[in-house]
Parts: C-alpha cells; structure tokens; sequence
C-alpha cells in the first residue's frame, strides 16, 4: 500500500481533507481502476471526467464504502469528520415513502439524536417542505434527485459524492440543483467530488478536474492546466477544454 | 438497531400496499384451499372392492345379536364406497384406478366369530399404491370402523356371558350359540340341598348331614361368586361411558392431514415470497447501496427480513389456527407450542426467500424465482410414503415444517422427535439465512 499523503499534522485550511491514494479495482479479468490518486479540499468541486468505462462510478463508490477497493488507501485530515454523503445516479430512497419518512429513516440510520428533527431540518435545507408529506413516487425527477441529495445529507458529511447528478435532469433542474449545491459549498464548507460526462458542466460546476480513462487519471488539474494554453484574463471555451478532454481519453475530435 | 428501524419501514411499506397484501395473503390462501380441498377428497367416501370369501352364507348368534357377512359389509359401508367383486375383478378395478382399496373378508369368519372370540378373524385391506393419501383415508376409516364393530361385539359377548352366568346362579332357559337347554340354577340346587340336609336330620344321618352342609357351602359361594364375575362382566362391557351432545350445524371440518397441508402451503408461499419480494425490492429500490454503506451489515439486513416474513406467518398461522378451533371440530391447543413451530417455520421459509431475493437481479425474477422453486418441494413436502421426495423435503423448511405442524395437530401427546424437527427448522434457518447473508455480502463487495 502506498504510504497515506496526509498526515493528522496537516490540519492547515489548505491541506486536503480527503486523500486517495493508489486505488485499484479489479473485476476478475477487468481492471476497472488502476492506481488512481486525488485529494480533495474543503468546499473544493471536483469533477470526474471521462468516457463510459474510465471508471469514473467505481472509483465513487469505493470513496462512498459502497464496494472495496482492490488496494489502495484512503486518508482523513484529522479534523474533519469522516462522513461521507452518497448520491447515486439513481436515486436510493423507498418510492412508496414520503420525503419526510424517508428523511427521518435515514437520519436515524445515521445515528441523528432526534431524527423527526433532522428531517424537518433537511427538508428546508433542499427546499423540500412543500412536498414533505408526498410519497416519493408522486414526486417530479428534480424533485426526487433533491430527495436523493437530502438524504445524503442526513448524516451531516464533509464531503458529497454525486454520480452524475444532472443526467435525468431538465435544463432548468439541472440549474436549480447546481444552485443548491454551490451554496452548500459556500455556506457550510461541503467538498463535492461529481462524476460527469458533460466537459461543460465539469468546466462550469468544477474548480479541477480528474480525467480518467481506462482506468487511470490521465489528467488532474483546473480548466487552464486542460486546455493547455495560457489564457490571458479570460476563460477557455467549451469547445476547447472538450478537444483537449478528447485528445486526452484517446477519442478522435 | 437499524435492523428495527428497517423492520419498521418494511411494515409501512406493507400497509400501504393493499394489493401487495392482498396477493400475498390472497393466493396462498387459495392455493391452500386447493391444497385442503384436494387432501379432503381422501375423506370422502372412497371406492373400496368388497371382495367376500365365505360363502357358507351362515349367520352367527353374539347376544341377543344374528351377524351375517352382508351385515358386517353393510356397517363397514358406513364408511366407505362398498363395491362387492369377485377377487380377480377386484384386483383390476384396483390396477385400473376405480377403486383404492380391496377388502377381502376370509372365508372362515363366520365360523371363527362363532368360536366366540377365541380365534379372531382376519379381514385383510389392501390399499394403491399409486393413492397413498387416499389408500392412508381409507385405512384409517376401516380401522376405526373394524375398532367400533368390534366394541359392539364384545358388548355382545359379555351380554351373553352374562347371562349364561345369571341362567346358573338362578336356573332356567340357556343358549349357547345354537345350542340351547335348561339348567337347573345353583339357588333352586341350594333350596334341594338344604331340604335333603333336612330329611339327613330327621333320620339322624349325621354324616350325611355333614355332607349335605359342606355341599351347601359350594353352592353357596360358587353362587357368590359367579355373582362378582356377572358384576365384573358388565363393567367390562362398558368401561367408560360417553354421553355425546351433538353440537350446531356447521361446515365439515377439515381433517389434520388437510389443515396441516393448507398451513404449510400458506405459510410457506407468504413467507417465501413475502422475504424474496422484501430483500429484492431493497436492491430495486437502489437502498441497498445506502445500506451497504455500514448502515447494516448483510446478516442484519437479512435477520430483519427473516423477522419480517416469520412476523408474517405467525400473524397468518395464528388467524388460521384460531378460525379452525373457532368454527371445526378439528383439536387446536399447545399455543405455546404452535407459537414456536410458527416462528421457526416462518424464519426458515424466510430464510429460503431472502436466499432467492439475494441471488435475484430484480423483484419480479425473485418473486417467480421463488413461486417455481417453492411450489414443487413444497409438492414433495406433501407426498407421504415417498422416501426420494421425504429426504429432499427435509433438506428445506417444508419438510419439518409439515412434520411438526401435524405432530401438534394429530400426536396426544407431544413427542420427542419435535424438539428434534424445531431443532431442524432451527438449523435449516440458519443455513439458507447464513447463504443469503453470504450473497448480500458478496454483492455488495463487487
């Protein structure tokens, strides 16, 4: 196992909260991820970039403990709680619950000390209050998706892991959740590490990126570092950081 | 106790589903009345050769009682279909399936009742093999009718010991069998005895008189004697009474056989599938991947499901248990007992469902999954005499399940070999439960 990159002393503002480090994962005969390192900061967005395949959902659910990694390791700073909220792409929650019931359950899975209290209280963290007492199957698919995101918030994480958050969402949706999750960022200091196929999204939601392919990180930087040029006092254009994204997971432009 | 809280959960989610509960209670109750309906047709009156060796035509004298072979044919008839055929017919009609059983009645029974019981005649039964429950009815019928019979002619047979023993002590007609007389009586001989003594006296034969007395003394004691026997004769004959009110009008109760069938049918299918549909959905509802996060461990996850689906069937079994006591005339007591065969059973069948619900990729491949694996060894469960299908049987729940859910029902008392099938349905719950933790764990881990 390759030696943790963060030690309990590195309690500064800017050292990583979570360090992954040499994560393999292996399916039989198919390695899935292949050594794969990050860090991630406090209210830093991270966005995982690459082709179907890279490897991009195994690498976020091993860092969620929803499957093992092979080998590899995984490090906490030491002040931080290491609580992870998991958002998968499909919305893991019980349909034939309300939103409340469905809050309230996790949050007393999470250990919540009063969970009728934790509920109510992630239910107007998401703006859900109006559709508290709905079932879950009643509910719009932005609607269950901020569902989804509540209840990975029940157990009070300092980092959030979205698997394509946006894929089944509406333009609008897609919007209003990227507003809610840049709040979160802001206003509590949530780290967000999402998957994505969208280089634009990724360009627009993320403060770095980490392109895998085949299994390995072929690129770990910000849209600059990306596109590979030195842009002086403006933003490179979607279409450059896609071309560069391309030329990086092997696929012709 | 997260497990608990899941518990919970799965309870809200069972409430809110109204057609969910009503399938899952609805078809197992009705494949259970099939079940009953069909065990029961062995209690109807079934087709039985009557196949009559003694043809001396004669009657025999018991009591006050003239049996006749057509007589004896005719009670037995009581119970069962009675088709009189010669013995090779009978032997075809019971390869060709039109009848169970043969009843062949010797062809020295009239003689042999006329020895008075001292050399019992033998009616011999066969039933089909290829009918066990059926042939199983048909024996139990004819043993309770030969039994009743019987008590009715030994109450013959003391009758006329009886009064063989009154026609001595007191003199007057006697018969026995087609032998008939006159006895003198030992109180008439006493009465003779006494005046000869006297006449002794008189003539001062003081031997004689000696005689006389020793001789009145015999009489006297034999007649005492005799008179305990007749005493004790007729108690024989009635050794304990039973005054029997009949109850209200009521539909025919289900037999033991039947009932325990229509139980473990219903049990096995609600507990099977209701634990299949519960794990299944987890993973349908993508909650396994919270779950799977340390919130509960795979035997947790498993144990809830197994607790749900024997809640389920001892909440079932009990309604059931109680309609029965309620409204049949079939014995239901041992609560304790039932509680506990209701738990396990419940828990294995569970077992055996979360096992299918694990190893299933969705919630309707399981619930099929589970409905075409259960309904066959549930099948073999129910085949008796079979020792293939026994052994497999009691490799799964359904076997002991059956077994001990008779025992409670037909056994007077409760024995041994019940704590050994708890202790099976105990073991089979952990095996299946221990496989499905298993699976869980390996899903989860890839």
């Amino acid at each position: 196992m390759p030696p943790p990159p963060a030690t309990t002393d590195a309690a500064g503002a800017d050292a990583p909260i979570l360090v992954a480090t040499g994560i393999r994962k292996r399916f039989r005969r198919v390695v899935a991820l292949d050594g794969v390192d990050l860090a991630l900061r406090s209210g830093e967005a991270l966005a995982l970039l690459g082709p179907n395949g890279a490897g991009k959902t195994s690498l976020l659910t091993i860092l969620a403990s929803v499957s093992r990694a092979s080998a590899g390791s995984l490090t906490w700073r030491a002040d931080v709680a290491p609580r992870v909220g998991w958002v998968p792409q499909r919305p893991a929650l019980y349909p034939r619950l309300t939103a409340r019931e469905n809050l309230r359950l996790f949050a007393a899975m999470e250990g919540a000390a009063d969970p009728a209290a934790a509920a109510q209280r992630l239910l107007v963290r998401t703006d859900l209050v109006d559709f508290a007492d709905r079932q879950a199957h009643e509910l719009s698919t932005g609607t269950v998706q901020r569902l989804n995101l509540a209840i990975a918030l029940a157990g009070e994480p300092s980092v959030l892991l979205l698997d394509e958050p946006t894929a089944t969402l509406s333009p609008d949706q897609r919007r209003r959740l990227w507003d809610w999750l840049s709040a979160l960022r802001r206003d509590e200091g949530l780290a967000l590490l999402f998957s994505t196929q969208s280089v634009e999204e990724a360009a627009r939601e993320a403060d770095r990126m980490l392109v895998l392919a085949n299994g390995r990180a072929v690129f770990d930087g910000d849209l600059n570092h990306l596109v590979g040029a030195d842009v002086n006092g403006g933003r490179p254009s979607v279409e450059a950081a896609e071309e560069a994204f391309l030329r990086l997971v092997g696929t012709p432009a | 106790m997260n497990a608990v809280r899941l518990f919970g959960k799965d309870l809200t989610l069972l409430r809110r589903s109204p057609l969910l509960v009503a399938l899952l209670v609805g078809y197992p109750l009705l494949v259970a009345l099939l079940v009953a309906t069909a065990l029961q047709s062995g209690e109807r009156k079934p087709s039985v050769a009557f196949v009559n060796l003694d043809r001396s035509g004669r009657t025999v004298l018991v009591g006050q009682r003239r049996i006749s072979v057509e007589q004896y044919a005719q009670r037995l008839a009581s119970e069962v279909d009675l088709k009189r055929l010669g013995p090779a017919e009978a032997q075809t009609a019971l390869d060709d399936g039109r009848v169970s059983a043969i009843l062949t009645i010797p062809p020295d029974f009239i003689t042999k009742l006329q020895a008075g019981g001292l050399a019992a005649p033998t009616i011999t039964l066969v039933t089909s093999r290829r009918d066990a429950i059926q042939g199983d009815a048909i024996a139990r019928r004819l043993q309770s009718a030969v039994y009743r019979l019987n008590q009715q002619l030994a109450a013959s047979y003391v009758q006329q010991v009886a009064a063989l023993v009154t026609g001595t002590i007191a003199g007057g007609p006697l018969q026995i069998g087609p032998i008939s007389g006159h006895a003198l009586g030992l109180v008439p001989s006493e009465k003779i005895v006494r005046s000869m003594r006297d006449d002794f006296a008189r003539a001062g034969q003081a031997a004689k008189v000696r005689q006389a007395n020793q001789l009145l003394n015999f009489i006297h004691e034999t007649a005492l004697n005799l008179g305990f026997a007749r005493q004790a004769a007729t108690s024989l004959k009635n050794p304990v009474q039973l005054d029997v009110t009949e109850g209200a009008p009521g539909r025919e109760p289900l037999t033991a056989f039947g009932f325990a069938g229509a139980l473990l049918v219903t049990l096995a299918l609600i507990g099977v599938l209701l634990a299949a549909a519960a794990l299944s959905s987890e993973r349908e509802d993508n909650a396994l991947v919270r779950l799977a996060r340390g919130l509960v461990s795979p035997g947790a996850l498993v144990g809830e499901k197994m607790a749900f689906a024997a809640a389920a069937c001892v909440l079932v079994g009990l309604v059931l248990l109680g309609a029965v006591a309620l409204f049949t005339s079939l014995a239901v007591g041992r609560w304790g007992l039932w509680l506990a065969a209701l738990l396990l059973a419940g828990l294995a069948f569970g077992a055996f469902g979360v096992l299918i619900g694990a190893l299933a990729r969705e919630t309707r491949s399981a619930l099929l999954a589970a409905l075409m694996l259960a309904l066959p060894l549930l099948f073999l469960g129910l085949v008796p005499g079979n020792e293939a299908a026994h052994a497999i049987s009691q490799l799964f729940a359904f076997g002991p399940a059956f077994s001990a859910f008779q025992t409670l029902l037909v056994e007077p008392t409760i024995p041994g070999h019940l704590a050994l099938t708890f202790g099976q349905l105990a073991l089979v719950a952990a095996v299946f439960g221990g496989l499905a933790a298993l699976s869980v764990a390996r899903r989860q881990r890839t």
